[in-house]
C-alpha cells in the first residue's frame, strides 16, 4: 500500500504533467516540490535520484519502504504504486 | 484475430505534431483514431523551451502549451492516446498487427509519426555522466544549473535555442559548434545579443572530444580548435547536447525502405512500400524538420488516409 508521493518538477518539464496525470488517473494524491519555486532543494532531489534532472517521484510504502523513480518512466512507475 | 477493441481503422504510432494533427483530421470524419505515444504527447515540441517559428503565434508559444493545445484539439474530436510502445508491425494485408507494451493491435491502416531523438555525440564520458552531467533536455534539467557554467554542443536551431533558454540558469554558456553556425539568421541574431551581453561565447570549428569529470560530477570539456588545430579545455558544471537528430525506426525492423540515415521513403501521397502504412513527419525522408511542416505532413497523410479507406471496397469507413 502506498502511504504517499513527492514529485520533484520544474515548471517547464514537460514529463512532470505525465507523471502528475497518470498518478491523478489511478487516483492518488501527491505532493509536489517545484524546483523552480524551491530551488534550495534541487540537492534533495538529487541526493534522492542521482540524477541532474525531473520528474522525480519518490513512492513511500505503508512499510516505509522508498521507491524512486526518475522520469516519466511507466514500467518503473507501474509497480511501484502497484 | 483479437476482439474488436484492440482493432481500429487507423492507429498511429506516435503523438507528436505530425500524428496530433492527423489525429484532429481523421477523427472529425469519425474515423476511428488510436495513438500510440512511449513518451510524452508533443514529441520534441513538449520538450522545447519556446516555438517561435510556428505559424499564428506572433510572440512564440511555449512548447509545452503547444503540445498540450494539439493534444487537447484531437482529443476534443475524440481521437484516443494510449501510453504504449511498439515493438513490431507485420502487414496482414487488409490488417496491419502492431505489436506493443499494451498487447496486440489491429489496424486498416497505420501512420507511422515517431519521429526523432536527439543524438548523442557518441564521446568518451557522455554516457558515464549522462544525467550526472551530460543532457539532452535543457527544459528538464536545466534548472539544476542555477549560478552555474555550462557547455552546450551543437549549432543548429535547437542548440542555439537552448542555449539561451539555459541563460536564465547559468551564469555562463560555451557554446560549442563543430563546424559553423546552421541555426536561421532569425536565431543567430538573437543569439548576438547574449554574446554582446557576455552570456553566451561561440566557440565556431571546435570540435567536442571528451566530456572529463572526477566520480561526482563534470568538470571540463576538451576539444580541438581545428582551424588553430590545438586542443581546447572549458570549464564547466555540465554539458547540454544538441547536435542533430536519429530516427525512431527501430521497430521496424527495415521492412520499411528509407534513405542513407534511416527516414523512412514515401510515395507522393506520403505512403510507405508497404499499401496502406503511411509516414509523416520528422521520420520522413525528406522533411524539414520543422513543427509546421509536420503539422502540415500530418493534415495532408490524414487526407490521404481518408481517400485510401475509401478506394479499398473492402476496407469501409465504420462511420
Amino acid at each position: 500500500m502506498v502511504k504517499n508521493i513527492t514529485i520533484f518538477t520544474t515548471k517547464t518539464c514537460a514529463y512532470c504533467p505525465m507523471v502528475k496525470k497518470y498518478l491523478a488517473a489511478k487516483g492518488f494524491t501527491y505532493d509536489e516540490i517545484n524546483l523552480d519555486d524551491e530551488p534550495h532543494r534541487r540537492q534533495e532531489a538529487l541526493a534522492i535520484s542521482g540524477a541532474m534532472t525531473v520528474p522525480v517521484t519518490v513512492v513511500t510504502r505503508q512499510d516505509e519502504s522508498q521507491h524512486i523513480v526518475v522520469g516519466y518512466n511507466l514500467a518503473k512507475l507501474a509497480p511501484a504504486i502497484a | 484475430m483479437s476482439d474488436t477493441k484492440n482493432k481500429h481503422d487507423v492507429i498511429m504510432v506516435g503523438a507528436g505534431p505530425a500524428a496530433l494533427s492527423a489525429a484532429i483530421y481523421t477523427t472529425r470524419e469519425d474515423i476511428d483514431t488510436l495513438l500510440l505515444e512511449k513518451g510524452v504527447p508533443g514529441g520534441l515540441a513538449a520538450v522545447t523551451d519556446m516555438v517561435d517559428n510556428y505559424p499564428g503565434f506572433p510572440d512564440g508559444i511555449e512548447g509545452l502549451t503547444l503540445a498540450a493545445n494539439l493534444q487537447k484539439q484531437a482529443e476534443r474530436f475524440g481521437a484516443v492516446i494510449d501510453f504504449a510502445e511498439v515493438s513490431s508491425l507485420k502487414d496482414e494485408g487488409e490488417w496491419k498487427k502492431l505489436e506493443t507494451t499494451s498487447g496486440d493491435m489491429y489496424a486498416k491502416v497505420v501512420l507511422i509519426a515517431t519521429g526523432s531523438d536527439y543524438k548523442k555525440l557518441g564521446v568518451p564520458g557522455e554516457a558515464k555522466y549522462y544525467a550526472r552531467g551530460v543532457h539532452y533536455c535543457a527544459t528538464c534539467d536545466g534548472a539544476f544549473y542555477r549560478d552555474k557554467r555550462l557547455v552546450v554542443v551543437g549549432g543548429g536551431n535547437s542548440a542555439v535555442q537552448e542555449a539561451m533558454f539555459l541563460t536564465r540558469f547559468a551564469t555562463h554558456i560555451d557554446l560549442m559548434v563543430r563546424s559553423k553556425m546552421r541555426a536561421s539568421e532569425v536565431l543567430q541574431q538573437e543569439l548576438q545579443k547574449f554574446v554582446d551581453d557576455g552570456k553566451i561565447t561561440v566557440h565556431l570549428a571546435t570540435t567536442t572530444d571528451e566530456i572529463v569529470g572526477d566520480e561526482a560530477k563534470v568538470l571540463k570539456v576538451v576539444g580541438t580548435d581545428t582551424k588553430a588545430g590545438k586542443q581546447v579545455e572549458i570549464e564547466t558544471d555540465g554539458v547540454f547536447v544538441f547536435v542533430g537528430l536519429k530516427p525512431n525506426n527501430e521497430f521496424l525492423n527495415g521492412q520499411i525502405d528509407s534513405d542513407e540515415i534511416g527516414l523512412l521513403k514515401t510515395d507522393e501521397n506520403l505512403m510507405s512500400n508497404i499499401p496502406g502504412v503511411f509516414v509523416a513527419g520528422d521520420i520522413r525522408s525528406g522533411a524539414t524538420m520543422q513543427v509546421a511542416s509536420a503539422v502540415g505532413e500530418g493534415a495532408t497523410a490524414a487526407l490521404k488516409i481518408r481517400e485510401y479507406l475509401e478506394g479499398h471496397h473492402d476496407i469501409q469507413l465504420e462511420a
